[in-house]
């Protein structure tokens, strides 16, 4: 009877056990809408994913949407807040000499690069049917690299050329160059910033090794093609000083590209309304669907986006008169300003105090709003920056404003802006002020004005002509920052900053 | 469903079968101290079944009872119960009981988690909420029940609207990326938290009701929370309900209804104070440099503003169209309005030697004071503990509930958002045009106008939970049991939205619904021994293991384009626009065992032990092991402490290891996420590295305390000192960005919280029927990062969120105020050197300054009670948390976006020579020349104190006289009122000094529009049957 007692306890014990024993009882737990690294690099539908996220940043990443649309005209003279409105008052109001540290940070690109180096580095051909179709992505991806590498290494590196003109002498440095996968841990190491001119050639490299693996691919300009390759090429050679370079990419880009400069009023005005134009010029657009890709999430406006900073929404970055007096009056471009009470697709605020910024109370409608939720496609590059560059690239290889005289006049044709004065082309001053201004009136709110004060070692004014920043500055690049130093003790901080 | 109960109450009545008529037991029963009789008395005897209720004299009389011993049971709530041996034979007995107050002390029962134990026996620190403490309390959930009650558990509001979530912090932050919440344990059952409403502030444990719980016991140290190893770091919270008592049937049922309101209002300006604020503003700007009452003469400036309001916001409706004027509008009264509650419980318990059994049924609706905001909450509870055999004991506890939130969006910075359009809308805008259309020039416009969001959406939460433990237990013998249990937890959640396409033009309309699922099982066997050798020698203790699996998931569905107001279901929609689901899931297998040894009743010797695996985390490291051991001395049985004063005394120390998993589960994983899309095709990206070796968040504590009962059990309590090290933190080390990634989950970092807890409860008259009881609590809490990775800060500079070695987390770092310059009235500031500036720069000039540490929080309660009357009234206090007000400050300080202002503003300065602590009127924040935009600038002068002592309850009872009841044939009768949140005293100048932004904010520091704390006055009825 006992040993039966003894036998019985035995066996609630062993049941017991048993009940949790087995490890394998915390397996089987899988998440829904993650997967691992293998299922992703080793099968194509997970590189197309890849790809598709690689694309989707861009347009989720505030540093490649208002940042760099926006972010560069409130910075310098092109737009100053709307009275009572707030957004990016801080860069509208920073000087050369008050301690803000408001910039155009966008570090945050390294994302981007994060898929691009996937792209390019983890995955085998063998994983496609058709393993050219790796070339085209690994082409996309370098292009797309070194587009995030430009846009960042001008915002923390004086451009190859200006070393001094800062407040240190030889001051080079530029920004983190990674250009493996980071696969596990031990890739994601800490890293010193390269010298500008390294990352220059790591950027050149890149786009010359894109424009070999997708050469001949223009079709689509919602991916990276052949002419964004040159495009871009002729931007950083531009941002370089390789004059020739510049003005011989830029006309590759005129080339590939299938399209033309739009020529007549309507088209111009309506270049940017996604609802006709529809960005013709635009060498590579970013498509956003309004419906489902808000940067706030499906349904709901996009809070961020450069139309809540500019023509709809919050209506806060307002074209100045400075920028309006830029044109004349027959100029079609002058169709891209409309009465700020009128443009509102989705009104946020009620438009006033506009006058408060320029005359007739203007805003800008190159980022209007019109897919819906305060949402417009981006066109990151657009054909007429060619006809720029290489008007600018053509008259300082040749040490004379006549060199460049025909792309640019081949522009404003097109935009019915008359013909290059004769005062333009009195020295190389004369034109370079002269291509500022033109850039401002074709580019004017769509992401260069301080960058090309900046490569030109200009001085950062006011619309009323005094100085904000001066081109010696230490407030012309950007504070790396406590927050990155910290993690990464390699980082040096740019000078005048806080250590 | 009331008849139904009562159906099921009277089929129960009914089974008791009749006996033979034989002899009688009669008697008084009386209070032992006074002698006052003690009137609704249980007197019972077991083995027949069969007892009385003494009545308004404290007599009771059973009758027909069969010749022989029995032993009969006295007992009545508060007193202790009292056993005598009677012997009856055919003629009448008389047996008078005086009955002792049961003051709560060491001889109290604790559920410390698998095992009941008497409270002498403890080591560990528990502390106790028993039923009594908040029986009058009308509150929602459990975690609102425990608020100020238990030293050392700081409970904050997050969300003020009925049923809304608390923020549970036992003994301090440990934890900086996983979650600092207790583990919650109804009746055995752990309670999962994942996939609540994303609509409503909310908590599962609104399934509860809270007149069902019989006491909430906190395990507050390792020592006596290890025993749920893995998940106990943050504490453990052990909820235990009500169960029937051998005895007649008795049948409470209870009504009550009241009022709710604002606890607090804040103070805006009006409209002509508007007016004159920014005419004053415009005509500094334009030049004038007094512009005070004796100043010059602005009125023109004025005008300005006047016509410009005018045009913004356009006139008032009801001022004559030919003399438009401003509306003057209080949207807290548009928006804020008083709320009706009602509540009903009915509830029969009762049993017999072998089952006892409760049965519940609650509902209640409570509206809350915004518009819309609603609380329901039906219960059913059936809890029946029966005896199969004379070894093998069943126990059912089963709650199904169905509560529902209705309402608005409540907590954050939404244009939305009724909490913050209180701020948002200025006294100059209206709700509706003359002709009672909707005002289109409400601040952000029609679709955002407070009564469009009134009138034109609709928020629906359901949740419908089942709450369910099945326990078998089997006596083996005297010594040994074994115990069985299956946990249910299982919560259905359905959040529906509607947007008429007055409220989504851009939409035409929209639906959302969204369906939530937990479905949370656990199962266990335990083993349980005890046996005592020699007399001395008592040796107790069980082994055990469990499984839980808890699986989540959610679909959201949504559609755009309405025909009209006639449909709110998906279907009528034109364009189905969101579609999304996900599902999560995690395990865990544990062993535990606790084994214990006492000696003569003096020296106890206490180890707990659990083994647990947890999928979260890599295969070679999922396993935790955490130990703890506790030790007590029963002082007060020394014989060198013969004391009279002194009842009992006992010293305990504890030290042991508790885990903490609660972060992603998949956290250790590699993982790349769906995430982004491009032209139709869905992203997939990397968004987590692995790290193979995430293993377990440990807790170590060392807990000393004392027990104390003294003067006849006049005065109790317990004092304990902790130091608790949480070691091997889940902390996201921050990676190089470069790296595409912005952390990795390690085990790294340490953070410390030590303190010092005090709990005294007395007796302080007991006289004549008089009685006059306190108690009282403080917890004092230090908060201290010891480790971080490399010892290099996180976010540095950051005002709020920086963690840096050596500092409480949550400290703010911000700028020091100057004051405004007498001459011009600009603000100005202090840079790092202490001079004046206009310029500070927040990485370079801020200075550490406060911190969101509340470092001292408790509670005060007194109960006086003569008679059938009763008074309680419980004061809860929190001080040394500071924070800033977000909501506020941005919006209601500047006129920046023409939103309420705050009437700070009407200390402000207007002539030179002012001093005052408010800049001159601004038309903007930025309007000072050369100088940091006001409303931004965050300075010293932005942070508030917190610290607040708040009348977290008062409550009446009154027992009808006996004569009265017993001529309806009622056992009770009792009339009641209480009030919530009546008086609060704060220096914090906003809605409400309880800061907490959610269930998990570790910082405190900061706090964006939320549903502000709301007052409730109740009465109501309960009778006894």
């Amino acid at each position: 009877m006992n040993n039966l007692k003894t036998l019985k306890y035995v066996l609630v014990a062993a049941l017991m056990v048993g009940f949790t024993s087995c490890d394998s009882l915390l397996d089987d737990v899988e998440p829904s809408t993650s997967v691992s690294a293998e299922v992703v690099l080793t099968s194509e539908e997970g590189v197309d994913a890849l790809r598709a996220s690689m694309y989707s940043k861009i347009r989720e990443n505030f540093g490649f949407t208002t940042e760099y649309f926006i972010g560069p005209s409130a910075f310098a003279d092109e737009t100053r807040n709307r009275p009572g409105s707030t957004r990016y008052q801080a860069l509208t109001v920073a000087t050369g000499t008050s301690g803000g540290t408001a910039h155009l940070n966008n570090w945050g690109l390294y994302e981007i690069i994060q898929d691009a180096n996937l792209i390019i580095g983890a995955v085998e051909p063998s994983v496609f049917e058709d393993p050219a179709t790796l070339d085209l992505y690994r082409g996309e991806a370098l292009a797309l690299r070194a587009f995030a590498m430009h846009t960042m290494v001008r915002v923390y590196g004086y451009e190859p050329g200006n070393f001094s003109v800062g407040p240190q002498a030889n001051w080079n440095a530029g920004i983190v160059i990674r250009t493996e996968p980071v696969l596990d841990l031990s890739d994601a190491d800490t890293r010193a910033r390269s010298t500008v001119g390294e990352v220059y050639t790591q950027i050149l490299n890149d786009l010359s090794d894109a424009k070999t693996l997708l050469a001949g691919e223009n079709a689509d300009n919602r991916y990276v093609t052949e002419a964004f390759v040159d495009a871009l090429s002729a931007r950083v050679n531009l941002y370089a000083g390789n004059w020739a370079a510049a003005a011989s990419a830029a006309q590759d880009a005129i080339n590939n590209f299938p399209g033309t400069l739009v020529d007549t009023q309507t088209g111009v005005a309506e270049m940017f309304d996604e609802r006709s134009g529809n960005h013709p010029e635009a060498i590579f657009k970013v498509v956003v669907n309004s419906d489902t890709e808000n940067t706030t999430g499906g349904g709901s406006f996009a809070n961020n986006g450069p139309a809540t900073y500019t023509a709809d929404g919050f209506l806060a970055q307002l074209p100045t008169q400075f920028l309006l007096d830029k044109y004349d009056a027959a100029d079609y471009r002058l169709g891209w300003y409309e009465d700020c009470t009128t443009t509102q697709l989705n009104p946020l605020t009620q438009p006033t105090n506009c006058t408060g910024v320029n005359t007739n109370g203007l805003v800008s409608v190159k980022f209007g709003g019109e897919k819906g939720n305060s949402v417009d496609d981006m066109p990151m590059i657009r054909l007429a920056e060619m006809y720029l560059i290489r008007a600018e690239a053509l008259a300082k290889d040749a040490n004379s404003p006549a060199a460049g005289v025909t792309p640019l006049q081949t522009l404003m044709t097109a935009r019915n802006a008359g013909t290059v004065p004769a005062t333009a082309l009195t020295d190389m001053t004369a034109f370079e002020d002269y291509i500022l201004d033109e850039r401002m009136r074709e580019l004017g709110v769509e992401g260069h004005r301080f960058w090309d004060l900046k490569r030109l070692a200009r001085d950062v004014r006011n619309p009323d002509g005094s100085i904000k920043m001066r081109a010696d500055s230490y407030r012309i690049l950007a504070e790396i920052g406590s927050g990155l130093r910290n993690v990464n003790d390699l980082l040096v901080e740019n000078p005048g900053y806080a250590e | 469903m009331f008849k139904k109960l009562l159906f099921t109450v009277f089929a129960l009545l009914l089974s008791a079968s009749a006996f033979a008529q034989s002899g009688t037991l009669t008697g008084q029963v009386t209070d032992a101290e006074t002698g006052e009789p003690l009137i609704g008395a249980t007197v019972y005897i077991e083995s027949l079944n069969k007892g009385a209720q003494s009545n308004i004299d404290g007599n009771y009389t059973i009758s027909g009872i069969d010749a022989g011993t029995y032993t009969v049971s006295y007992r009545y709530v508060g007193y202790e119960t009292v056993s005598r041996s009677v012997e009856i034979g055919s003629g009448t007995v008389t047996l008078d009981i005086q009955l002792s107050v049961d003051v709560v002390g060491l001889d109290e029962l604790v559920v410390s988690g698998y095992a009941v134990q008497q409270k002498r026996e403890i080591t560990g620190s528990i502390s106790t909420i028993s039923s009594d403490e908040f029986e009058n309390v009308s509150l929602q959930s459990t975690e609102a029940l425990l608020q100020g009650r238990a030293a050392g558990v700081n409970i904050t509001t997050t969300s003020g609207n009925p049923g809304g979530a608390f923020k549970v912090n036992i003994r301090g932050n440990g934890s900086i990326n996983a979650a600092t919440e207790p583990l919650y344990i109804v009746d055995g059952v752990q309670i999962s938290f994942a996939q609540t409403s994303s609509q409503a502030s909310t908590t599962p444990l609104n399934a509860i009701n809270p007149g069902d719980i019989e006491s909430i016991e906190v395990l507050k140290d390792a020592a006596s929370a290890a025993i749920y190893g893995a998940q106990a770091a943050a504490g453990v919270v052990i909820i235990t309900t009500k169960n029937g008592t051998a005895g007649p049937t008795r049948i409470t049922a209870r009504a009550e209804t009241g009022v709710r309101s604002l606890a607090r209002n804040v103070d805006y300006i009006n409209s002509e104070e508007y007016v004159r604020y920014m005419g004053e503003g415009l005509a500094i700007n334009n030049g004038v440099t007094d512009v005070s009452a004796d100043g010059a003469d602005i009125s023109s400036f004025e005008d300005t503003y006047r016509n410009f309001f005018l045009g913004f916001f356009g006139a008032d409706p009801d001022s004559d169209p030919n003399d438009p004027q401003l509306a003057n509008t209080d949207w807290q009264d548009f928006i804020f309005s008083e709320g009706v509650t009602q509540k009903y419980n009915v509830s029969a318990s009762g049993g017999n030697s072998s089952t006892n059994f409760l049965l519940s049924g609650g509902y209640e609706d409570t509206e809350g004071t915004a518009f819309g905001s609603d609380f329901t909450r039906l219960n059913l509870r059936t809890n029946i503990d029966h005896d199969m055999t004379d070894k093998l004991r069943a126990s059912v506890r089963l709650n199904i509930s169905r509560a529902t939130q209705t309402g608005v969006c409540q907590d954050g910075n939404f244009i939305n958002c009724p909490p913050s359009q209180a701020m948002f809308e200025a006294p100059m805008s209206f709700p509706y045009l003359a002709d009672g259309s909707y005002n289109p020039n409400t601040r952000f416009g029609l679709s955002t106008n407070p009564a469009v969001v009134k009138n034109e959406v609709d928020r629906n939460n359901t949740v419908t939970q089942v709450l369910s433990a099945l326990k078998l237990q089997y006596q083996a013998n005297d010594w040994l049991s074994f115990s069985g249990s299956a946990n249910i937890d299982y919560r259905n959640t359905q959040d529906e939205q509607y947007r008429s396409a007055v409220a989504a033009p851009a939409q035409n309309g929209w639906i959302s619904f969204a369906n939530r699922n937990v479905e949370n099982y656990q199962g266990n066997l335990v083993a349980n021994a005890t046996r005592t050798f020699d007399g001395v020698h008592a040796v107790s203790g069980f082994v055990g293991t469990e499984f839980r699996s808890d699986y989540s998931e959610s679909q959201l569905t949504r559609g755009d384009g309405l025909p009209g107001p006639f449909f709110q279901v998906l279907s009528a929609t034109s364009t189905p626009t969101t579609a999304a689901g996900i599902n999560s899931q995690w395990k865990q297998a544990s062993y535990f065992g606790n084994a214990k040894y006492t000696y003569d009743e003096k020296y106890i010797l206490n180890v707990v032990a659990r083994y647990d695996g947890n999928s979260r985390f890599g295969e070679d490291t999922r396993w935790g092991f955490f130990p703890s051991v506790s030790v007590g001395w029963i002082i007060s049985e020394e014989d060198f402490l013969d004391i009279e004063a002194i009842d009992q005394l006992k010293l305990r120390a504890g030290y042991g290891t508790t885990g903490n998993s609660a972060i992603g589960n998949f956290a250790s994983r590699g993982l790349y996420s769906a995430s982004g899309s491009y032209l139709g095709s869905t992203g997939l990206r990397p968004n987590q590295l692995a790290n193979a070796n995430l293993g377990w968040e440990e807790a170590q504590e060392i807990n000393i305390g004392l027990d104390y009962e003294l003067f006849e059990g006049r005065i109790f309590g317990s004092i304990d000192a902790y130091q608790k090290d949480n070691t091997q933190l889940l902390f996201d080390r921050p990676l190089p960005s470069s790296s595409g990634y912005d952390d990795i989950t390690e085990n790294i970092g340490e953070v410390r919280n030590t303190g010092i807890e005090f709990e005294i409860n007395t007796v302080n008259v007991a006289a004549a029927g008089f009685r006059w009881q306190s108690r009282f609590n403080v917890a004092f809490t230090d908060n201290e990062i010891l480790e971080l990775p490399n010892g290099t800060p996180i976010d540095e500079d950051d005002l709020f969120e920086s963690l840096q070695e050596g500092k409480p987390i949550g400290l703010i770092q911000v700028v020091r105020w100057a004051g405004v310059n007498p001459a011009d009235g600009r603000p100005m500031w202090y840079d790092a050197d202490g001079n004046i500036t206009y310029t500070p720069t927040n990485s370079v000039d801020a200075v550490e300054y406060k911190d969101g540490v509340a470092n001292v929080t408790g509670g005060f309660g007194n109960t006086i009670s003569y008679k059938g009357f009763s008074a309680d009234a419980f004061l809860q206090f929190s001080f040394g948390q500071w924070a800033f007000p977000g909501t506020d400050y941005y919006f209601t300080r500047t006129p920046d976006f023409l939103m309420n202002l705050s009437t700070e503003v009407n200390k402000r300065w207007t002539a030179p020579g002012d001093i005052t602590h408010y800049p001159r009127a601004m038309t903007a924040g930025t309007d000072f020349a050369e100088t940091a935009n006001y409303r931004t600038q965050l300075s010293t002068g932005s942070i508030y104190n917190t610290s607040y002592i708040r009348l977290k309850n008062v409550s009446l009872n009154y027992d009808l006289p006996d004569r009265f009841t017993q001529s309806l044939g009622l056992n009770n009768v009792r009339l009641f009122a209480s009030a919530v949140n009546l008086v609060t005293w704060t220096a914090w100048p906003w809605y409400d000094p309880e800061v907490a932004a959610d269930t998990d904010d570790i910082y405190g520091n900061e706090v964006y529009a939320s549903y502000p704390t709301e007052r409730q006055v109740n009465a109501g009825i309960e009778i006894q049957f």
